[in-house]
């Protein structure tokens, strides 16, 4: 497995523009969160400690609330990484499925059955992968074309919320929460226009020697 | 080829002579065939007869299957929200103009009705659906993979419908009928991942055949995009076999006309010029008139319609059959000093001229019967209507023009010093003999070093322009369409047998698509299952007793409530009665569409074709469009798969349309071979000399191989329509070879013969002069082959046998 050099700001040019962003951020985080922040945090900053992370394998337990079946259902299993563009989350947890993308194409399987598709022709899913995957690869410009992206908090918590730019798909997926710390995520909350709800929680798993 | 001949004369004529009245009976009824004949213009002609079962199927979805009814548009330029507008706004203006079946740009929410139909009946349609599918066990996995889905975007398909279809047939009936391969999705319109363009798929009601109706379509296209594109800077692309009809169907339109038109008018010049007589003019016309009535009246006789490229060649069949009537104008002229009457001039040409015209004739026919049994309807036809044209002009001529110019035409215009010019000419070529040898040496000799470059392909052949096939290789590109290099052809007695036999291949497909080795598959029968699969899974519905009683079990503890379901149990009640459904019950829906171009019912008698197409994972060879060589590893693997499967074929499309080509360049080699065999036979048997025969063959032989080498040096590749050309410069040019041969042999050479073989060879290069400046490849390649060739033929005639030009006209010079 590879793993490359963390990137550092380089000018003193860069630096003071990273203040003067960082700057914003605090103000507008002082005037939004009611929260004190230790150490200015920015997008571009945390993009970078992500961009870094190669390769990563976590479990997960989601719980999400249906409203329709008044019920909260919850499920466990991995969650895989490996760069620049393959993700897989399998559910093991009440039922074994697995959803594996890699590049453009998604792969879904369930028992015996499994389907393939192009990501970019469907949309819906496309928001839902994308908003990890661009976190996860720290690729700022694929967040920012399908979303609204705002950064909160310092490098010890962040919190990343994203709102699909698309209004057709904001009907379905009102906004997305990601949070964690430093390179690590720990949380990814899915809120969905008709109002159920999910988040899933994350654990980094001691991954088996590569 | 229009000029009507004179009737006077002709009456007069018919009085006399009974051979004048079958005549004009023949053209009579020829007459009334060409007029009632069906024309065509399509691509028809440059598609091939196919011997194999995988391009049968090819070739009938080329033809008029609903490959032959689907265009591809493009929305390029422009801002990204403005193409989208300009989609959307465009659809809803095709799908209420009635020209099309089914306009689909990715938009799915108009399809909120045939949703509702298969809705209805997804307990026969789901491939899920099995006795197992409602015990409790079943009932349980259903429900907790639905609710698996609820609270994520793949679940909001099911909210609406969670209570009545708790184990989420709706999602297993979606998966099954959606490919694998899409276009990208943007703002709820399909738009490409290259390029600024938004995209739809037509599918026009107009059959492949019905022009008209295909051309009313795209002119509605465009009167579409000209209103939602307003003045954006957009731009619209267009394309689509039915585009290319459309298009080669006026260009070849304006050809002949342009052919025959320019065609007609020169060589009526030329007559003038030589003959200087209105009265001349017309009997000279007259075998020409008879040989293209003659032959349109025989192919539409003989194929039922008459091909645009047919009387393309045609026109070049002026150049041919007004060959004869100059020789016999030209001939008949009663030798000065020869105590032949007046009025008898003919009886001497038909003794001592005939036979060497009518060898001429022999010669043409044996090189055209090759072509009768091309595969190629195009060859075919043009084999046909040259044998009955060419027969019609050289009766007409034997027969009808001694009524009319009993002594060939009057010494006027400019024949005189033509003839005295040909004999001048004629006296010299002979001398620079070694030139001429040395030139063909040359040419051997360049051949030797570079080969003529045969080729067999479709381009060649289609009057296609490479811009528009390059247009619509990125617009199927961009739409993943159902264009895969490779595909699998099953065939049927009917509906249900086909269907049935693509679930069988269906199934073998799976296991490919578990392993990996495919991306998935599409074929009829996900979208329309067979009527026995669908009669086994209304089997396998249980009584309400016994699915209530199953339920209760199976909600036990579970995520939904047993009292909701209530629906559920109505609605699998209430489908255990149905009927399976059919082709015909989805006529009315958008799957029509689909369906229509993967399950093929037969015209008339013949086998129903369902076609499965194949998605290759990115990664194998083959699965780019345009890549022309599918890995050889997945074709064996995938024979190895479907083996055993009744009628099931793999159809490597560029590959069989290669091996297609390929073949009929060799098979029309080989008649060509045959052709020229005949000739020399015939003309072996006729000299009964093997230096006659020899100093025949030798002129023919060296301005072929002259062509060649031209074409050679040019780096030009030949196709089928150039070795018909190859063949014509034989049939044409042996006449020449022939008649210098008898002058020859007579010891004298008049020069009346010498400028009547002048001015037919003149007709000639100019009628297929003309044909080299067609932008209609098939008639181009003729063309610029046979004029340089017939042009050849003649000053290597002259060249290479040598006659002595009578002394009072050489005295002239």
């Amino acid at each position: 497995m590879r793993t490359s050099e963390p990137r550092r700001p380089r000018s003193g040019g860069r630096a003071a523009r990273l203040r003067r962003a960082a700057w914003r951020a605090l103000l507008v985080a002082a005037a939004t969160v009611p929260v004190a922040v230790a150490h200015a945090f920015d997008l571009d900053e945390l993009m970078r400690i992500l961009a870094d992370v190669r390769s990563a394998d976590a479990t997960f337990i989601e719980r999400r609330t249906v409203n329709q079946i008044g019920r909260t259902l919850e499920s466990a299993g991995r969650l895989s990484y490996r760069a620049p563009d393959t993700f897989t989350r399998e559910t093991l947890r009440p039922h074994r499925d697995k959803l594996a993308v890699s590049g453009n194409i998604v792969t879904m399987s369930q028992g015996d059955r499994s389907r393939t598709m192009e990501l970019d022709a469907a949309p819906e899913a496309q928001v839902m992968i994308e908003a990890i995957r661009g976190t996860l690869t720290g690729n700022r410009s694929l967040l920012e074309r399908h979303f609204e992206v705002r950064l909160e908090g310092p490098a010890e918590s962040w919190l990343l919320e994203l709102v699909p730019r698309d209004v057709r798909l904001r009907g379905q997926v009102a906004q997305l929460r990601v949070s964690g710390r430093q390179a690590r995520i720990r949380e990814v909350d899915v809120r969905m226009a008709d109002g159920d709800h999910s988040e899933m929680l994350i654990e980094p798993a001691i991954s088996p020697a590569p | 080829m229009s000029a009507a001949p004179d009737p006077m004369p002709v009456a007069v004529a018919a009085a006399r002579r009974p051979e004048a009245w079958l005549w004009v009976l023949a053209m009579v009824a020829a007459l009334v065939v060409a007029v009632r004949a069906n024309y065509v213009a399509d691509l028809s002609a440059f598609l091939p007869a196919a011997p194999t079962a995988e391009q049968r199927v090819l070739l009938e979805q080329l033809r008029s299957g609903v490959t032959s009814r689907i265009l591809l548009v493009g929305i390029r330029g422009g801002r990204s929200e403005k193409r989208v507008a300009a989609s959307q706004a465009m659809a809803a203006a095709l799908r209420s103009s009635g020209e099309f079946r089914s306009v689909d740009n990715g938009d799915t929410s108009a399809y909120g009705e045939a949703g509702q139909f298969l809705f209805d009946h997804r307990y026969l349609l789901s491939p899920a659906i099995d006795a197992r599918r409602f015990t409790v066990d079943g009932l349980r996995e259903g429900i907790d993979d639905t609710v698996a889905l609820l609270g994520t975007p793949a679940g909001t398909l099911m909210k609406p419908v969670l209570w009545r279809d708790p184990t989420g047939e709706t999602i297993r009936l979606a998966e099954a009928m959606l490919p694998a391969q899409a276009p990208r999705s943007e703002g709820g319109v399909w738009v490409s991942r290259s390029e600024p363009r938004a995209l739809l798929v037509l599918t026009m009601r107009a059959e492949g055949d019905d022009l008209d109706g295909q051309a009313r379509a795209i002119e509605a296209v465009r009167r579409a995009f000209a209103a939602a594109a307003g003045s954006d800077g957009m731009q619209l692309e267009i394309s689509g076999l039915g585009v290319f009809a459309v298009q080669a169907r006026a260009q070849i339109r304006g050809e002949i006309e342009r052919l025959a038109t320019a065609g007609t008018a020169a060589i009526i010049a030329l007559l003038f010029v030589v003959f200087g007589s209105w009265r001349a003019l017309l009997v000279g016309t007259l075998p020409v008139a008879s040989g293209v009535l003659a032959g349109i009246a025989a192919v539409s006789l003989g194929f039922g319609r008459v091909h645009g490229v047919t009387l393309g060649f045609g026109t070049t069949l002026i150049g041919e059959a007004v060959d004869y009537a100059i020789y016999f104008l030209i001939q008949s002229r009663p030798a000065a000093g020869l105590s032949t009457g007046r009025g008898r001039g003919y009886e001497a040409w038909v003794a001592g001229k005939w036979p060497t015209v009518r060898l001429g004739l022999w010669t043409s026919l044996a090189g055209f019967s090759a072509l009768v049994f091309s595969g190629f309807p195009g060859l075919a036809q043009l084999g046909v209507f040259s044998l009955a044209g060419l027969v019609a002009a050289a009766l007409t001529t034997r027969y009808v023009l001694p009524l009319l110019a009993p002594d060939g035409a009057a010494a006027l215009g400019l024949r005189g010093s033509l003839g005295r010019a040909t004999s001048r000419a004629a006296a010299w070529l002979p001398r620079r003999r070694v030139l001429v040898v040395a030139v063909v040496a040359a040419a051997v000799a360049a051949l030797a070093h570079e080969p003529a470059a045969w080729r067999g392909n479709l381009a060649a052949l289609s009057p296609v322009p490479p811009d528009a096939l390059k247009l619509d290789a990125s617009l199927r590109a961009d739409l993943a369409a159902a264009e895969a290099g490779i595909l699998v052809a099953v065939e049927g007695a009917d509906e249900g047998q086909v269907l049935q036999r693509a679930e069988a291949a269906g199934a073998r497909l799976d296991a490919l698509v578990r392993d990996g080795a495919l991306l998935g598959y599409s074929s009829p029968a996900n979208l329309l299952p067979s009527p026995a699969t669908q009669r086994a899974r209304a089997a396998a519905l249980p009584s309400r007793e016994v699915l209530t009683a199953n339920l209760v079990q199976a909600t036990q503890d579970g995520p939904l409530p047993f009292e909701r379901l209530g629906p559920f149990i109505d609605d699998v009640e209430s489908e255990r009665g149905l009927p399976a459904i059919t082709r015909r019950d989805l006529a009315s829906t958008p799957l029509a569409a689909a369906l229509d171009a993967q399950l093929v019912s037969p015209r008339g008698r013949g086998p129903w074709t369902a076609l499965i197409n194949l998605q290759l994972p990115p990664s194998a060879p083959g699965a780019q469009a345009g890549d022309s060589e599918p890995g050889l590893s997945d074709g064996n693997r995938l024979r190895a798969a479907l083996a055993g499967l009744p009628d099931t074929r793999i159809v490597e499309v560029q590959r069989e349309l290669d091996a297609l080509y390929a073949r009929y360049l060799r098979e029309a080699q080989w008649q060509a071979a045959v052709g020229a065999l005949v000739i020399v036979i015939l003309l072996g048997a006729y000299l009964r000399s093997a230096t006659r025969l020899l100093r025949v063959l030798v002129p023919l032989a060296a301005s072929e191989i002259l062509v060649l080498a031209g074409f050679a040096v040019a780096h030009a590749a030949l196709g089928v329509l150039h070795l018909v050309g190859l063949l014509l410069v034989v049939a044409v040019g042996s006449n020449y070879a022939l008649f210098f041969d008898h002058l020859r042999e007579r010891g004298d050479a008049d020069a009346d013969t010498l400028a009547s073989l002048f001015v037919a060879n003149l007709t000639t290069v100019i009628s297929f002069g003309l044909l080299a400046t067609s932008d209609v490849p098939a008639l181009s390649a003729v063309g610029m082959v046979v004029a340089p060739g017939a042009a050849l033929a003649l000053v290597l005639s002259a060249a290479l046998i040598g006659v002595k030009p009578r002394a009072e006209s050489a005295a002239h010079g």
